[in-house]
């Protein structure tokens, strides 16, 4: 009877561990995949791990993760345990009051935590700034930086101030059970107050000490929310790079980032309990250890005469890790940077190779998701980039809001290779900010072996007959664009009613359900995977995503699209404005445009390489380009009648748009 | 003596004044304000257009809060009468996962999940698609998902304090209640069940928070689909409608009623601190 109801519980024990573990070991199979998908196995590589090495934004978040999460322990540690000593030396009403407040970032929500201390650190900057000002126009003998922005010393600050509260935790109760009366009789035996400290208190205290540290550790490196509002752009954790990462094609690098973790941990886990098991064995049976070499070393060691070797040893090695730390941030930060986002897929990545290699300037490459969130990450102060790729209607809405840098042409001669059809367009008629990047249109991406016949309109999007199988594109100014444009209406259209028709029409679909989903660049792993039937996006991503998936049709839908431009733009006082410069120049030119143009699949503003394409396609890959295919990355002027661009919106509409889009996730 | 030692709690309590108190402050003043920093309650009174997704939000969060502790509960029991190795690798089992980003581990379900995904793949190899006349049993972009993956995440945040009450429990308490006449379930329900009574609260306080503010987890599993007030705030700030003062607002909310919620659910309670922690 016993035996078997405990097997029927060891039974459900090992069911939970199977739905715990299975998709880590799933994780870790495909790891090993030859194939870059994640559900079909193509056979055994070690690649992905190869490729890993050579992923910096991986390789540097990896870095960024264990650095801060070593150095908020290691802070967070000694500050907390001071801090609770002192805690416990106040009386009770005082020291409740201050616990309360201690356990307010444990009981909050981690992103309230994160999104207050997102507000208090830029509001300092602000203060900051108009300080600096001041302080830099009254005297000029020192001059203090007046521009301040979130990174990694804000990413540290936070993770110290939610790991204190769980290292207070941990060494309060051992504080608590330590007898007071100890560091008194310490010091009437003739101990200094630090000689006490350090051999009566400590020990006492340290079961404490070590558990918070370790709980410290893994609330940091398991963090993610917190560190998303704090880190801005230029340092990124692990999580935020994958958490990035799952927003754009994904690939098994990940899967292998995730096996090498769990392995490392699994390591640790086992070496600590192995010895912990064999030293309960021991003391099980009584038997006494003989004293190896090094317990013999270290009891030698322990003598006060040896008290300054101990002492230097540990300052050797406290010096050797800030040199290290001081050594790896200079080795990153010394040579010139220039910090660019633009989008997901939208650059072949030998070219950062190239630029990097001719000029010596590193290049910070990050993405955003769309122009509405580069603009969110703008405005909040998360971003220090220095060049920008917004499409035309961000770019309009920027000059007017005086976020951009106006451009010396002079140190872009490549800008002459730009075709006439590109400079001064309506958001930028004077062309004194941006140097185009890339050019295309919006349509209607379709898996032919899931939708019959062929789709020709926007109506596709709303229908029914789809349900569950439509992607909705996840930014409001096209959202709302392909609607107005099956209504029949501008995309410009400046008309409450006609926005908000538009706005129902997506919201009708939505609460029936046609949406599958909300996407930007997820939408390569959807349509590739053929986990979606219909979406919209973009002509050069459709070339793209041709290559993977066959199936897939695009087409521009009979009631008329959107076109648009992408240009390069130079932030209002951005820190590396020359290296900027030569970024643009580098990018404008003609190898640089065909290479990326046959990477990303986008039509190029560059004159020349758009005329020189199917050539250059016809020499690389020994076939002609198929013309029906240039014609979708390079719409014809009568296409392109068709289409109409975004312009720049009055305030009241952009605020519509805003509110009309948060409204929609609200079903 | 004392008044020496107590000096070393002033550095802290500046430190938590500005990192702790002032942002929060930050947060309010951004709740109360419009764009040019002028006085409102607009943000306010904008939320009641909100109210489906804190029902959802709160919905969900229940859900999985429930199910975790459905499962928590009785695994923990039963491991803490399992003997010492079962019990150390068993923790050691539960605790691994935790050192993994908890994005990785949602990243592995979206693979599983998805309409062309794992799961499907197998159910159309053993026949049941065809069996059902549906191409694909959708499961990713539902509420369910956004709830496994929650639990998945989650659990090891129930079990953890429930089954640290469990293993301190005194067997001799059991023992006594039976000697006095008492039958399994009188035993549960008046001995081990109020005793495990503090774990369980700090399990689900452990669950439920996290669960209701979310973000990734329902943008991942729920594609966009499933707005949870995470997502909402993450909308006003790094998302594609930037407005500060909303999301300040709705954080504002979100943090009282959970707060609330604690207060209420510590009075049954009685506030047991040592069960917060493992």
């Amino acid at each position: 009877m016993k035996t078997q109801s405990r097997a029927g519980s060891r039974l459900i024990i090992g069911l939970m561990f199977l739905f715990l573990y299975a998709p880590i070991l799933l994780l870790i199979v495909f790891s090993f995949n030859a194939g870059d998908s994640s559900a079909v196995w193509k056979g055994f590589s070690l690649d992905w791990y190869a490729k890993l090495f050579q992923n910096r934004i991986i390789m540097e978040s990896v870095y960024t993760t264990l650095l801060v999460s070593l150095l908020a322990t290691a802070i967070a540690t000694t500050a907390g345990t001071f801090a609770a000593i002192g805690l416990y030396s106040l009386g009770r009403k005082k020291r409740e009051a201050l616990l309360t407040v201690n356990n307010i970032p444990m009981v909050n929500a981690d992103i309230v935590t994160g999104v207050s201390l997102c507000l208090f650190f830029v509001a300092f900057f602000q203060g900051w700034g108009s300080f600096a000002r001041w302080f830099n126009s009254v005297q000029s003998a020192v001059e203090l930086p007046d521009r301040l922005v979130l990174g990694f010393g804000t990413l540290l600050l936070a993770h110290v101030a939610f790991n204190i509260p769980y290292v207070i935790l941990n060494v309060a109760p051992k504080l608590r059970q330590m007898d007071r009366n100890l560091m008194d009789a310490a010091q009437d035996l003739g101990c200094t107050w630090m000689r006490g400290f350090w051999k009566v208190m400590l020990p006492e205290i340290k079961p404490g000490i070590v558990s918070g540290a370790l709980i410290a550790f893994t609330m940091s490196i398991d963090d993610f929310i917190i560190s998303y509002f704090t880190a801005g752009s230029a340092s990124s954790t692990l999580a935020m790079a994958i958490y990035g990462m799952t927003k754009k094609r994904v690939t098994p690098e990940i899967n292998a980032v995730s096996t090498l973790l769990f392995l490392s941990v699994l390591v640790l886990l086992v070496a600590s309990n192995v010895k912990e098991i064999r030293q309960e064995a021991r003391d099980r049976r009584g038997i006494v250890r003989q004293p190896t070499a090094l317990d013999q070393l270290r009891l030698k060691l322990a003598e006060p005469r040896f008290r300054w070797v101990r002492r230097g040893t540990a300052a050797v090695l406290a010096c050797a890790f800030v040199a290290a730390v001081v050594f790896l941030s200079h080795a990153t930060g010394s040579r010139p940077v220039v910090n660019v986002c633009s989008w997901g897929e939208y650059i072949d990545e030998a070219l950062i190779e190239q630029f990097e290699e001719r000029t010596g300037i590193r290049v910070n490459y990050q993405t955003a998701e769309s122009n509405e969130a580069l603009y969110s990450l703008l405005k909040s102060g998360g971003a220090d980039y220095d060049v920008v790729v917004p499409s035309d209607y961000m770019i309009g809405r920027l000059i007017e809001e005086d976020m951009l840098e106006k451009l010396d042409y002079s140190q872009i001669p490549n800008f002459s290779e730009i075709d006439s059809r590109f400079q001064n367009l309506s958001y930028d008629p004077a062309n004194e900010y941006t140097v185009p990047y890339a050019w295309g249109t919006l349509g209607i991406i379709y898996n032919t072996a899931m939708v019959d016949g062929e789709i020709t309109s926007w109506s596709a999007l709303y229908d029914e007959k789809y349900a569950g199988s439509v992607l909705l594109i996840n930014n409001s100014r096209d959202a709302i664009g392909e609607a107005l444009l099956y209504l029949g209406y501008s995309v410009n259209t400046t008309d409450e009613e006609e926005i908000r028709e538009a706005y129902d029409l997506i919201a009708d679909a939505n609460r029936r359900g046609v949406f599958q989903g909300r996407v930007m660049d997820e939408v390569f792993q959807k349509m590739e995977g053929g986990n979606a039937a219909i979406a919209t996006y973009y002509a050069g991503d459709y070339i793209s995503m041709l290559e993977n998936n066959e199936d897939l049709a695009f087409v521009i839908p009979e009631e008329g699209s959107n076109w648009f431009v992408d240009a390069m733009c130079m932030l209002k006082g951005a820190p590396h404005q020359k290296e900027a410069h030569m970024w643009m120049n580098f990018i404008a030119s003609t190898d640089a445009n065909l290479a990326n143009m046959d990477y990303i699949g986008y039509a190029s503003p560059n004159r020349e390489a758009l005329e020189r394409y199917p050539a250059y396609y016809a020499e690389r890959y020994g076939e002609e380009l198929d013309p029906g295919l240039y014609e979708i990355m390079a719409a014809p002027a009568e296409v392109l009648e068709r289409c109409e661009s975004y312009g720049n919106l009055p305030a009241a509409t952009l605020n519509l748009y805003k509110n009309l889009w948060t409204q929609l996730g609200v079903r | 003596m004392k008044n020496k030692l107590s000096w070393f709690a002033v550095p802290y309590v500046v430190w938590m004044a500005l990192m702790v108190v002032v942002p929060i402050l930050i947060m309010v003043v951004y709740a109360f304000t419009t764009a040019d920093f002028e006085g409102t309650t607009e943000n306010f009174s904008e939320m009641g257009s909100y109210a489906s997704v804190f029902l959802r939000s709160f919905r969900l969060a229940f859900v999985a809060t429930l199910v975790c502790l459905l499962i928590g509960y009785p695994v923990s029991y039963w491991m803490a009468h399992e003997g010492p190795g079962f019990q150390r690798v068993a923790m050691a089992l539960i605790m691994l996962p935790m050192w993994m980003n908890f994005l990785l581990r949602t990243y592995s379900w979206m693979s599983i999940l998805e309409n062309n995904g794992l799961l499907n793949q197998f159910f159309k190899a053993i026949g049941l698609l065809d069996l059902l006349g549906v191409e694909y049993i959708p499961m990713i972009g539902t509420s369910g998902a956004v709830v496994l993956g929650m639990v998945y995440n989650y659990l090891p945040f129930m079990i953890l304090p429930i089954y640290s009450v469990m293993v301190k429990l005194d067997g001799s308490l059991i023992e006594a209640a039976r000697d006095l006449g008492a039958d399994s379930s009188g035993v549960f329900r008046k001995v081990i069940l109020p005793l495990s009574l503090p774990g369980v609260l700090s399990g689900v306080t452990m669950v439920f928070v996290p669960s209701v503010s979310t973000f990734a987890i329902s943008r991942l599993l729920g594609g966009g689909n499933q707005m949870m007030l995470g997502d909402l705030i993450e909308l006003q700030f790094l998302g594609g409608a930037y407005d500060p003062h909303l999301g300040a607002a709705i954080s504002m909310v979100m943090m009282v009623i959970v707060v609330v919620c604690m207060v209420v659910m510590n009075r049954f309670g009685e506030g047991e601190e040592e069960a917060v922690m493992l």
